[in-house]
């Protein structure tokens, strides 16, 4: 670059002499060049300035880069550091200081290739072995119990090392993807409205906000308005989503605590919102719902009725939520108990409830508005007490919420229009980044299109961000409160390991 | 604690009666596929199907492989005229090749609900099931969940679900079978006790679904373990894994 050149605008975070050089890229979304040199550096300044850690991946449109993104100050900040063709790609790891980065690192380096300097690894992370007891025992008169991956009752598969006395729990260690299923790769190639099929099954139970980040990242690629209408009929569909995920979040608390009559009405609950949505899509988990540019069809069922199910959900849940909070016996299992420190879920980028819960106001349908949440308010729920009450009360909290935001989208359906979907462009080519708040936090994905077609994906999801937290989360706990822990975070396996 | 059992008898009964009695699918709830029009159709219906379900022959007839299928519906929005989503929930079947319809107009429902029934019935309370997921998207750990919620309560049926795959009766498989997951998927079939049966829940852990490609490194079940049940399906409802169940039983009953 001459010195006669006016020099771009870049952020007032960033010190001048870093060389950023600010490019174009869709709202929203801040996109700064540097060199692989100055990747960790630069890095490190966001970090310092505040900013949380996202995702790290290897783009290959519009050129070979390495990129790195960050959230702050309500913008997505995309640092690109350019590698060249025919070398092997490089920089300096940014694990050894930022922990959020660690485990993004290490896939990076393991998947694509990438050799990050100082790597931060841990043994048998991205091909695990369910065999093999990688761990050091820290001491005399302890033992590793290593839980899963085939696990007792019916969940997803992972699997967790537990150290301990007999009692106390010293240590935990997570390992995730026993389940990768390579779905990045499987959508290389395919149409965007054929890959949100793909996209819909990354987290089975968060189908609606994983397509949605996908749909997102689409429509900033091809600069595609989406329709005010559908914006809400996805907004709706979302919301249920989220109320089903808490629900069942709550109903495995009560059935860990042997609260059977409160599992029950907390099952029904779910299992209503689950009827509400075949009803609504025709599939109980919304597949098939959304696609690229807005929704593929209209539910058929009516205003009234829709509204007359939300308020019948509303009745049942205040009064069960009343009583869930009032029996001794939950609240006793679930106060003081995970502690999970605000300055931790900082550092480990934590996002959804878990941040949440530990104080830690995040929630992308506030920070980085999308879709209909740029029209309706919205109340982030944080409690402080960074406990599994606390993120219990969280879930309750959101559970309102969405509530309100269903009257409120379902209300002003018939405002701007009929419009459900927008055209995509023929044969275009773009990138971008694209996000959505599932109920276990951010979802973020790039997207790669070129002539039409999806040439590359990355998906950062929130369960694997919350995981390696998970693992901070025992910090004077017993053997017994495991599995409470365990489902006040609420992740899922599937969408993690990807 | 009073209050949550006042809560409880509050409610009333809402259990299902299934299978002695049917139960309607909610809404316009997207069943398994069926084919309205086999004959005359043109090669580029294939297309349209991300999974490969659909066949079209020289004699241009389409077979439909429910096994594959994942519901997507973009052969429904392509060809209305042919295809469409079934009005049930039921989708289970003995064998991989019963999955595969479009030459019949509707295939035979496997067995009726009152020979399902019927089969329960001398091994009351005494099944156990054992889950394993291989590899699902997470969804059919919820369907199966939710068939001890009280809407479907499937153990006033003698269902109980055991930790220890050494008691179990039936495995639930669900999912493609990722190679980590191979091993751990062969080691509980081996420890459970004769007789067994092995259920595949949902079309990934029928056919591989999306996941398996030509050359991919995953695979349905059956490419591991002989299967004796399948539950296709993206995810297959509560009643068609509980449908799934039964078949399983009658293998059992058969077998002692």
């Amino acid at each position: 670059m001459s010195l006669a050149q006016p020099r771009p605008e870049i952020p007032d975070y960033l010190p001048e002499h870093l060389g950023a050089v600010r490019q174009p890229g869709p709202a929203g979304e801040v996109r700064l060049q540097v060199t692989t040199l100055g990747f960790a550096r630069t890095s490190q300044m966001l970090h310092r300035a505040g900013a949380r850690f996202v995702t790290l991946l290897l783009a290959q449109g519009p050129e070979p880069a390495i990129q790195g993104a960050f959230a702050m100050r309500g913008d997505l900040v995309v640092l690109s550091a350019p590698v060249k063709a025919g070398e092997a790609p490089t920089y300096t790891a940014l694990g050894p200081w930022w922990p959020a980065a660690r485990w993004p690192e290490q896939e990076l380096a393991e998947r694509h290739g990438v050799h990050p300097v100082g790597l931060v690894a841990t043994p048998n992370l991205v091909h695990p072995e369910a065999d093999t007891l990688d761990q050091p025992i820290a001491g005399l008169d302890v033992f590793s119990l290593p839980y899963g991956p085939v696990r007792s009752g019916v969940f997803e598969a992972v699997q967790f090392l537990i150290e301990t006395g007999g009692e106390d729990v010293t240590h935990v260690a997570t390992r995730p993807f026993f389940k990768h299923r390579g779905l990045e790769q499987r959508v290389v190639g395919m149409t965007p409205t054929e890959a949100v099929h793909v996209t819909e099954r990354i987290a089975g139970i968060s189908t609606i906000a994983y397509s949605l980040a996908f749909c997102h990242a689409v429509e900033r690629a091809l600069d595609v308005d989406v329709p005010a209408r559908a914006e809400r009929w996805r907004a709706v569909h979302a919301e249920l989503e989220r109320m089903a995920n808490h629900l069942d979040v709550i109903a495995k608390q009560a059935e860990t605590a042997a609260l059977s009559v409160g599992q029950a009405r907390f099952q029904i609950l779910k299992e209503r919102v689950q009827r509400i949505r075949a009803t609504l899509t025709g599939s109980r988990f919304g597949r098939g719902a959304l696609a690229p540019g807005g929704v593929r069809s209209e539910p058929t069922i009516s205003r009234e009725e829709l509204l007359a199910e939300i308020d019948g959900l509303e009745r049942d849940l205040r009064s069960d939520r009343w009583r869930f909070l009032r029996t001794a016996s939950m609240a006793d299992r679930l106060i003081g108990t995970g502690r999970l420190p605000r300055s931790l879920a900082e550092e480990y980028a934590a996002v959804g409830p878990v941040a949440r819960g530990s104080g830690v106001s995040t929630d992308a349908r506030h920070e980085r508005p999308y879709g209909e949440y740029r029209r309706l308010g919205l109340e982030v729920v944080t409690h402080r007490e960074e406990d599994a009450m606390s993120r219990m009360l969280v879930r309750f909290g959101e559970l309102t919420e969405s509530l309100r935001i269903l009257r409120q989208a379902i209300g002003h359906l018939d405002r701007n229009g009929t419009g459900l979907s927008a055209r995509l462009p023929f044969g275009a080519t773009g990138c971008a980044f694209g996000w959505a708040e599932a109920a276990q936090g951010e979802v973020v994905m790039r997207v790669e299109m070129r002539d039409g077609l999806v040439s590359r994906l990355h998906v950062a999801s929130p369960s694997l961000r919350n995981w390696a937290l998970f693992d901070q989360a025992f910090p004077r706990d017993v053997l017994t409160d495991f599995a409470f822990i365990e489902h006040s975070f609420g992740l899922s396996p599937a969408g993690a390991d990807r | 604690m009073l209050g949550w059992i006042a809560r409880g008898l509050a409610q009333g009964q809402i259990t299902t009666r299934y299978p002695k009695t049917p139960e309607r699918p909610v809404g316009a709830f997207h069943g398994p596929l069926v084919v309205l029009d086999a004959s005359g159709a043109d090669r580029e219906l294939e297309w349209f199907c991300p999974t490969g379900a659909i066949t079209v022959d020289s004699r241009r007839r389409i077979t439909l492989d429910r096994g594959r299928c994942i519901q997507c519906g973009e052969c429904v929005r392509a060809a209305p005229h042919r295809f469409a989503f079934a009005q049930r929930y039921e989708t289970a079947a003995r064998h991989r090749q019963a999955l595969i319809v479009g030459t019949r107009d509707d295939p035979e429902p496997g067995e009726d609900r009152p020979a399902l029934a019927a089969r329960a019935r001398p091994l009351r309370r005494s099944i156990h099931v054992r889950h394993i997921d291989t590899g699902s998207d997470g969804a059919e750990e919820w369907e199966i969940q939710a068939l001890w919620n009280p809407y479907y309560d499937i153990q006033r049926l003698g269902f109980f679900l055991t930790a220890a795959p050494r008691h179990a009766d039936i495995l639930l498989a669900t999912g493609v079978v990722t190679p980590p997951m191979r091993a751990p998927l062969e080691r509980t079939w081996e420890v459970m006790p004769e007789p067994k049966a092995l259920v595949a829940v949902g079309t990934d852990a029928c056919s591989g679904g999306l996941s398996a490609q030509d050359g991919s490194r995953f695979s349905g079940i059956d490419a591991v373990l002989p299967v004796d049940v399948y539950v296709p399906g993206s995810p297959p409802p509560p009643i068609a894994i509980l449908e799934g169940l039964l078949l399983a039983v009658g293998l059992l009953a058969d077998s002692t």
